[in-house]
């Protein structure tokens, strides 16, 4: 197991390379000039323009820029006059904001992941709870309702469920309770905020989990039935175990395997910032920050937020396949077991 | 039986959970529904809650969108101001009084002995010389990282004596900056310029503080950096640094000169979608929003409207009144096609300005029959005789340019971006130049980057662009759109009698008769036509029934020192 996280770290390093200068590249093929942007529809003083391409190294081919930029994001700097330096990771800084690009995404970064792991906490407790029982109770009325309702969801629109519910428990519910109870609509607090910071997740939250919830219920159920057919299910009841052991005990292990490797992409997606949900929610998190950084030529933004996106996706990645040998023995993680 | 008493136990937990959930989900306060008073008497107190989108800087030297400019111009006192109901008017600000010599090069303000920063340093002349200076210079350093980051508002200070030479590396300060004494500021510029004093009203132009600037601010032991934590000597002071992405919260500044503003502070909340500010303003958590676009008609109807279109009340909260800014189609005068004046001119009159209007804007923007808008002083309506709609008049320009019916026409690219919110407006305008018989087609280009870099490169026939006033003067849009050495003359016109006309027109101190100067510049630009004036833009903003008096300008500046809010 030592030996295989080992190997998938190693990994890492090609991958992160490889995205990283297929990043810069992309930069010199799109076309609009980032430090022109930064004047809108007025045109920038020569010199300010000039001084402004060199400060951002953009005056400069792209490979020496790529160079500049691992130079940077190096935790080891090595001059002649102050020797060996040991600092942080220096992402450069945002060509619109002036402002450093691992400032940035340190103040945004958590409101991301705070959303993420809300958003994924409902898709496992409903996801999986609805999938479960709409395979136990299959045929069933709770089956049919699940599978509708799981339907519905997918073909919803992200941000028209977003809109829909901020309209209904931000607007309608205070016209109707004399504003005793309603939800915060939009933002993540802040100064005179009439409610507790948690309180902020609930719709940005169930909006961001909905889609997936549908899926990973759909796939629950699915796994659950097909299970259940198996030799050592029926095994197992032929030795008279009760049937929620069969199902706690047996089923829902193997059943889960497919369940916890959608999960896992997921939370790896929504770690990477939820543009939509964000924009309806104006959550203060990292998706917005790069597609707004897309707009505006913002390469710093661009490439830091992709680079720290690629590896928190390929962290998550690692932990879903290392959490497969804990669901099926079977599942032999490294040498010996590929061997 | 068991079994089924078990079930119930659980459904019982779960709805303790739910309802415990709910309970905490419900408001402790509300941040701007604090009943109304009837009383008119204005009382003190109170925060205001306002809308802005995402300002690119909060610091004078990089105060350039509308969104920083906001911000900065509470924070922060030019040595002018703008009058907020009539931004024509100048009034005094940081600067008590001011005088120019007989060719209005050289401009003595004399500074009020009570203006003080926030921190209670008094404010000097000395603080301006270096704020100037610091926009002017192409090396200066970002507050926060350190590196080189210019200013991209230098421009403000272009007649200053001696801001080429900082430009060009020459110099690091500008000649033309004297710190007389304390009290006062002498400025010369490098040709006369008789709208000095509306230019140096801008928020931009504010006093700051050097050894902030340049040490940070102590924020309870911990240095932040000036642009996060600005101190400047306006009626409001930051309580907190920036909290980027999500809200300045801004007090009142106790040390400030001027009449103190009733409210306790303003809480400016960061929006990136307006229309998710206004769901929020329904929702009674802001006083202050954009109007979403399709919304307009019903928030008249339930808030009320402005009767002068700026100042807001109870029941009088929409407001609807004119800004200084114009958005106007960019002709290419060196195109083959477009440089035929009779053809421009059968562009603009087959253009049906108020179907645009009220189709896509619910009134919100009014037909431009000039590239002046009527809230600066000058504007002068049907002096642009060819910006109206007028379709017999269109037919027979198009007879006179050489294609009548539209037979023999070229086919007319009509460029924009894409990502903008243009698209409707160029179909509009597609669809009224099609009935006249023109062959018309949309090009638009992926977003604004590109569109700006084919503009630049003069790749394009017909385009469009939008004109924000940085001060309420013709000059301001005189010479930057039609000057043939402004950088920001896209449609590349050239016309050696508007520019020794407008430099003419600077020259004039007295301001009537340099007023009058402008509108004959403005008259021979309308006879070109070298663009092509589409919409005067309008505000479309709402306050909650709690604010009183609170004027929100021409100049799209919030006026917070009158503003009190019912308990």
């Amino acid at each position: 197991m030592g030996r295989y996280i080992l190997r998938r770290f190693a990994q890492f390093i090609p991958v992160f390379f490889g995205v990283t200068l297929l990043l810069f590249f992309i930069t010199t093929v799109l076309p609009g000039d980032p430090v022109a942007l930064k004047a809108g529809e007025k045109q920038l003083p020569p010199a300010v323009y000039a001084a402004l391409r060199h400060s951002y190294g953009l005056d400069k081919p792209w490979y020496i820029q790529y160079v500049n930029y691992l130079g940077a994001l190096s935790p080891v700097h090595y001059t002649p006059k102050a020797g060996l330096q040991f600092t942080g990771p220096d992402l450069g800084e945002s060509i619109s904001t002036g402002r450093p690009v691992t400032q940035m995404f340190s103040e945004t970064y958590p409101y991301t992941a705070e959303l993420a792991f809300t958003a994924i906490g409902l898709e496992i407790i409903f996801g999986i709870g609805i999938g479960i029982i709409a395979a136990v109770k299959q045929y069933t009325i709770w089956d049919t309702l699940a599978t509708l309702g799981s339907s519905i969801l997918v073909a919803l629109p992200v941000f028209w469920l977003g809109l829909m519910l901020q309209y209904l428990f931000g607007i309608l519910m205070k016209e109707w309770t004399g504003g005793s109870f309603y939800l915060p609509i939009s933002g993540s607090g802040g100064p005179g905020s009439p409610f507790d910071p948690w309180v902020y997740l609930v719709l940005p939250g169930i909006t961001l989990a909905s889609v997936s919830t549908a899926y990973a219920a759909r796939i629950m159920r699915s796994q659950l039935l097909e299970v259940a057919g198996q030799d050592y299910v029926r095994t197992a009841r032929a030795k008279g175990l009760r049937e929620r052991s069969v199902l706690w005990g047996h089923e829902m292990k193997n059943a889960l395997i497919p369940v916890v490797t959608f999960i896992g992409l997921d939370l790896g997606a929504m770690l990477s910032g939820a543009i939509l949900t964000e924009t309806v929610f104006n959550w203060p998190g990292v998706g917005l920050m790069i597609y707004q950084a897309i707009g505006r030529r913002d390469y710093p933004v661009v490439v830091g937020g992709v680079t720290l996106v690629l590896v928190v996706v390929l962290v998550v990645n690692l932990l879903v396949d290392i959490s497969y040998a804990f669901l099926d023995p079977r599942i032999r993680l490294g040498a010996n077991a590929e061997g | 039986m068991r079994s089924r008493f078990t079930k119930s136990l659980a459904v019982l937990a779960a709805c303790a959970l739910v309802v415990g959930a709910l309970a905490g989900c419900a408001p402790k306060t509300s941040t701007t529904d604090g009943g109304n008073t009837t009383s008119n008497t204005p009382v003190k107190g109170g925060t205001m809650s306002f809308y802005i989108g995402d300002p690119a800087a909060i610091d004078p030297y990089n105060a350039q969108e509308s969104e920083g400019v906001q911000v900065v111009h509470q924070l922060f006192t030019s040595l002018t101001g703008f009058d907020p109901m009539d931004a024509s008017k100048l009034v005094p600000a940081a600067a008590a009084s001011w005088s120019a010599n007989a060719d209005a090069t050289v401009w003595t303000f004399k500074l009020d002995p009570n203006d003080k920063f926030s921190d209670g340093t008094p404010v000097k002349a000395s603080d301006f010389v270096y704020a100037w200076n610091r926009i002017a210079n192409p090396q200066t350093l970002n507050t926060a990282t350190k590196k080189v980051d210019p200013s991209q508002i230098s421009y403000h200070l272009g007649a200053v004596e001696g801001y080429a030479d900082v430009q060009a590396g020459k110099a690091t300060e500008m000649s033309g900056l004297k710190a007389v004494d304390d009290l006062t500021f002498q400025v010369t510029l490098s040709e006369p310029f008789g709208d000095f004093e509306y230019v140096v009203a801008h928020p931009a132009l504010a006093p700051v503080e050097k050894a902030l600037v340049e040490g940070g601010v102590d924020v309870n032991g911990t240095k932040v950096a000036f642009g996060d934590m600005p101190v400047g000597n306006g009626p409001f002071k930051m309580a907190e640094p920036w909290k980027h992405g999500q809200y300045i919260k801004v007090v009142a500044n106790a040390s400030y000169y001027g009449a103190k503003p009733m409210i306790d502070g303003v809480n400016f909340m960061t929006f990136k979608d307006p229309d998710t500010a206004y769901l929020e303003f329904q929702s009674g958590n802001l006083d202050f929003a954009q109007i979403s676009l399709g919304k307009i008609k019903d928030a008249q109807t339930k808030y009320g409207t402005s009767s002068d279109g700026f100042t807001a009340n109870p029941t009088s909260q929409v407001l609807l009144g004119a800004e200084n800014s114009t958005y106007y189609l960019v002709v290419n005068n060196k195109d083959g096609a477009m440089k035929n004046l009779a053809l421009r001119k059968a562009v603009s009159l087959g253009v049906n300005r108020q179907a645009i209007c009220d189709t896509l804007f619910e009134g919100t923007r009014a037909p431009a029959d000039n590239i002046i808008p009527p809230g600066i002083a000058g504007y002068a309506p049907g002096v642009w005789a060819f910006s109206k709609y007028d379709p017999a008049a269109a037919a027979a320009a198009l007879t006179e340019a050489g294609f009548p019916g539209g037979k023999g026409a070229p086919t007319i690219s009509l460029t924009y971006n894409a990502d903008g919110g243009h698209q409707k407006i160029m179909e509009l305008v597609q669809s009224d130049l099609t009935k006249l018989g023109l062959k018309v087609k949309l090009a638009p280009l992926t977003d604004f980057p590109t569109y700006l870099k084919a503009l630049g490169a003069g790749k394009y026939q017909i385009g469009r662009l939008g004109w924000i006033a940085d001060y309420p003067i013709m000059d301001n849009f005189l010479y930057a759109i039609f000057n043939s050495k402004s950088t920001d003359n896209y449609s590349k016109y050239a016309n050696t009698a508007v520019d020794e006309a407008i430099v003419e027109a600077r020259k004039v101190t007295d301001t009537a008769a340099r007023i009058k100067a402008y509108q004959a510049v403005d008259t021979m630009i309308g006879q070109d036509l070298p663009i092509i004036p589409l919409m005067f833009y309008k505000h479309h903003h709402v306050t909650s029934a709690r604010v009183h008096d609170f004027v929100f300008s021409s100049m799209y500046l919030a006026d917070f020192t009158k503003v009190w809010l019912s308990k």
